[in-house]
């Protein structure tokens, strides 16, 4: 399971944004690479099943016509860039090969991005079709619903929300949902079950810890209490084995090292056109070193090393869910589920190596044995439908599996005005049940506003310490839309053209329908 | 007469131009005009909104920016608290009361008002329907008067609380200003409670447990089991690294001493030539600028570089070779002072 999700930065006012290469970085890295592997399994006839979410945020940004524009300058900039590079290390073999790796990943790249009329949602859509692929929704804008628990209101917003978002790009309502940061409350799968939605995720106490006590662990899903709506809970042992700072796969020397970028390293005046154009040095993607140890040292990055490590690393993470699952079989009743879901950016962004070595564990799974099977939540719960019915407890994938990352210190005072402004938007579409024109608009963009300010990635910024100003500065500018908004809603004097202008900027889900936040 | 009939119609086609180029200018607002530098912002904003919006109606007139607030509101005028969980021990709550309430009390207590402690009084209220008095049992916790939130370690878990904000006067009465929801923790291990139909042996479970953790196959039950499954679960090790996108920044991998140098060296060689003629460095075919210059920039490393650049004409009759050899040598030193 592929967590795919990145917030909305979409920053028409500014030509150069800093936050947008979040998005490029993750097209580039992740999103395109995966799609390489699903369209070369799919060439070689190999079958799989991997389950993923696209956020709405994500394929909102993957199917916006400005970002795709500004990402094809990206992409064009770093072709131009290893050109360069490819002159510059003549006399140093050992990158020039490098070089000319990235040339050919970019260029690739960019024959993928085209091929699916730059709409890389598309290209995913493609793959749910041929019935390889379980695209799941997620809340609209990714906020996290333990903290919304006071005004459900919103929560059933950011679900509605999201389920017609899926619905007009995939042609079809979704059938599962990754819970924003996998945080669920008690209560709350009623929403879910309300907009149809048959399945989802938590981490492995919010079933480990559910009542009564779940028989069969983490391996195999329950049935929410009282909604029947079905429940997967991560199995950390696999999970372990590729998220672990200390032990995980990515750790291997062999790999690439994320934090040694040409964007920093390489004289500036000759970077500069290719860094941020305040002459900020960023990550350009081009890296050429290896971890090699746990030193400041670093060797020069040889990708066939790498290539035979991520093999060995699916081998090894093949066998291990074999031995799982044998052991397993002892003493269930059924066919036990390993769930492993995993951040989609860890795969190529952070983790370089991680669509080839998802490429190695598919092939090795479907043609190296036959003890074990991918398989979507959808089709286990067809072949399987007798479940236990538990409560599910409170959890979330975070850190400490509660709510502290996003409820500290640094970003408890959000809540007072989110929930404040949740409180006013129930009372819009209360008072205001069959408005149309003007007045319709400016409803919407409030629930609009709303949401945007609610994305758990600002208080989990606010929470790390590195973005911080952008992410206070996200959360009051959308705060203080919402407000003026609800202020000229309810005095009626609402300005057409300021209107137009947050409309214009925050322009995400277009069909959106402010009668849902009740 | 020539001469004057050229200067005549070089004037009317600089006419001419001049008027295309005001066609291409925007007209300027009839009503109060913003300033200039706005105006131009707005002007660049219009044409890629009407490209690009969606569902937006664009206007005719430039119109001002809309003078917006950069900071929230510290109050919304509204008494209320509210009660969220953290973790299964750790509740957070926020409250605000207006100023009329706080009069209020203030004509009703009297003197009694000024000498009262502000207070929060949390009530456990696990399984039942709190009416105000009949909780399991509650306690207090004093806040100054400009606290507007506040943690509280609720000292277990799996229970529910309510908790209020009010008043503890000289005389022991408490006077509850604002109540606020109920908030569930979780229970911080398996539920106690099995179900009978489902029951299988409880080491069966452990191991179960366990595995669910990641902690391998024979894991015992008992304290120190717990406390493992405790551990692992709440020392970070599982959590996502969250968005790695977020941090690209480089962060350096902390050591003892922060200091470090690096010193690379990069040689530049650049010439100029026939803009047809043709020209190979270390017999690689290499493009020139429109007007014959070129340059090449190449990491050096240390040794011996020999860089022939040979330039053909386009006639192929003439050649010339310039070779540049260029040495690189890097020695360095440590010096570390007790």
């Amino acid at each position: 399971m592929l967590h795919g999700h990145l917030p909305f930065v979409r920053h028409p006012e500014h030509e150069d944004f800093l936050e947008e290469d979040w998005l490029y970085e993750g097209i580039t890295e992740t999103y395109i690479p995966l799609i390489q592997v699903f369209e070369k399994l799919c060439e070689d006839g190999v079958d799989f099943r991997l389950t993923m979410t696209l956020s709405p945020t994500l394929s909102s940004m993957l199917a916006d016509p400005l970002l795709e524009e500004r990402y094809l300058n990206h992409i064009n900039k770093l072709i131009e860039l290893s050109h360069k590079e490819i002159e510059r290390t003549s006399w140093q073999p050992q990158f020039q090969h490098l070089a000319i790796h990235y040339l050919n990943q970019f260029c690739k790249a960019r024959d993928t991005f085209e091929k699916y009329g730059r709409n890389l949602a598309l290209a995913f859509k493609k793959f749910q079709d041929l019935g390889k692929l379980e695209i799941i929704t997620c809340g609209a804008t990714h906020g996290y619903f333990p903290l919304m628990d006071v005004c459900r209101e919103s929560v059933r917003a950011q679900v509605k929300v999201a389920a017609s978002h899926y619905e007009s790009l995939f042609g079809r309502r979704p059938r599962g949902i990754w819970l924003p940061e996998c945080g669920y409350q008690p209560g709350q799968d009623e929403i879910l079950k309300e907009a149809g939605i048959k399945f989802f995720f938590t981490d492995s106490h919010g079933v480990l810890h559910g009542t009564p006590r779940p028989k069969y662990g983490v391996f195999a899903p329950v049935y929410c209490k009282g909604t029947g709506v079905a429940c997967f809970a991560r199995d950390l042992e696999s999970s372990k084995q590729v998220w672990s700072s200390i032990e995980g796969y990515p750790g291997d020397y062999n790999y690439r090292e994320f934090y040694r970028d040409i964007g920093f390293d390489l004289e500036y005046d000759y970077i500069r056109p290719y860094i941020h154009p305040d002459g900020v040095r960023i990550n350009t993607g081009i890296k050429y070193f290896r971890i090699t140890g746990t030193t400041d040292h670093k060797e020069p990055y040889v990708p066939q090393w790498a290539t035979e490590r991520a093999a060995e690393h699916a081998g090894n993470f093949m066998f291990n869910r074999q031995k799982q699952v044998e052991y397993l079989n002892d003493f269930m009743q059924k066919k036990p589920l390993l769930v492993s879901p995993y951040d989609a950016e860890l795969f190529g962004h952070w983790w370089y190596e991680g669509p080839q070595w998802l490429n190695f564990l598919i092939r090795k799974i479907a043609c190296d044995q036959d003890e074990i099977r991918l398989i979507t939540p959808s089709e286990y719960l067809a072949e399987n439908p007798r479940n236990q019915v538990i409560t599910p407890s409170l959890s979330s994938w975070g850190w400490k599996g509660y709510s502290e990352m996003w409820l500290q210190g640094s970003n408890d005072w959000i809540y007072r005005h989110l929930h404040e402004a949740s409180a006013k938007m129930t009372e819009l579409a209360r008072s205001y049940p069959h408005a149309d024109g003007l007045k319709a608009r400016a409803l919407n963009q409030a629930l609009r506003e709303l949401l945007l300010a609610q994305s758990s990635d600002w208080a989990f910024i606010m929470g790390t310490g590195t973005h911080v100003n952008y992410a206070v500065r996200r959360t009051k500018d959308h705060l203080l839309r919402f407000n003026r908004l609800y202020e000229d809603i309810k005095s009626d004097s609402i300005d057409n053209g300021w209107l137009s202008d947050i409309e214009y900027r925050d322009n995400i889900f277009p069909g959106i329908d402010y009668r849902v936040h009740q | 007469m020539a001469i004057i009939r050229k200067i005549k119609d070089k004037i009317r086609e600089l006419a001419k131009k001049e008027i295309n180029l005001k066609a291409k200018l925007p007209k300027p607002a009839k009503k109060s005009a913003p300033p200039e530098e706005e105006k131009r912002e707005i002007m660049g904003e219009r044409e890629t909104m009407v490209e690009k919006a969606k569902f937006f109606q664009p206007e005719i007139a430039p119109r001002p920016r809309r003078e917006m607030p950069t900071e929230l509101p510290s109050q919304y005028d509204r008494d209320r608290i509210v009660l969220q969980v953290r973790d299964p021990w750790w509740l957070h709550t926020y409250w605000e009361v207006r100023g009329q309430t706080f009069d209020r009390f203030k004509s009703e207590l009297g003197e009694s008002f000024y000498r009262a402690k502000r207070t929060l009084r949390v009530y456990d209220v696990s399984q039942i329907n709190f009416n105000g008095s009949n909780a399991h049992r509650y306690f207090d916790i004093f806040v100054s008067e400009h606290t507007n939130n506040w943690y509280i370690d609720a000292g277990g878990s799996g229970k529910s609380w309510i908790v209020d904000y009010g008043l503890l006067l000289p005389d022991g009465r408490f006077i509850t200003i604002v109540r606020s929801n109920v908030a569930h923790t979780p229970i911080e291990g398996p539920s106690w409670i099995t179900d009978e139909e489902w029951m299988i042996p409880e080491d069966m479970f452990a191991r179960l447990y366990g595995m669910g953790f990641g902690l391998g196959q024979s894991s015992p039950v008992g304290k120190a089991w717990q406390e493992r499954v405790k551990r692992a679960l709440f020392s970070g090790v599982f959590a996502s690294p969250g968005m790695a996108s977020m941090a690209s920044p480089v962060k350096k991998v902390p050591k003892e001493r922060k200091f470090w140098m690096v010193v690379n060296c990069e040689l530049i060689v650049y010439g100029a030539t026939e803009p047809d003629a043709t020209v190979t460095v270390q017999d690689k075919e290499i493009k020139l600028r429109p007007d014959g210059t070129f340059s090449l920039r190449f990491a050096l490393p240390d040794g011996k570089q020999v860089i022939p650049v040979k330039g053909v004409s386009s006639d192929k009759i003439e050649e010339r070779v310039i070779t540049p050899i260029v040495s690189r040598e890097t020695k360095s030193s440590i010096l570390v002072k007790a």
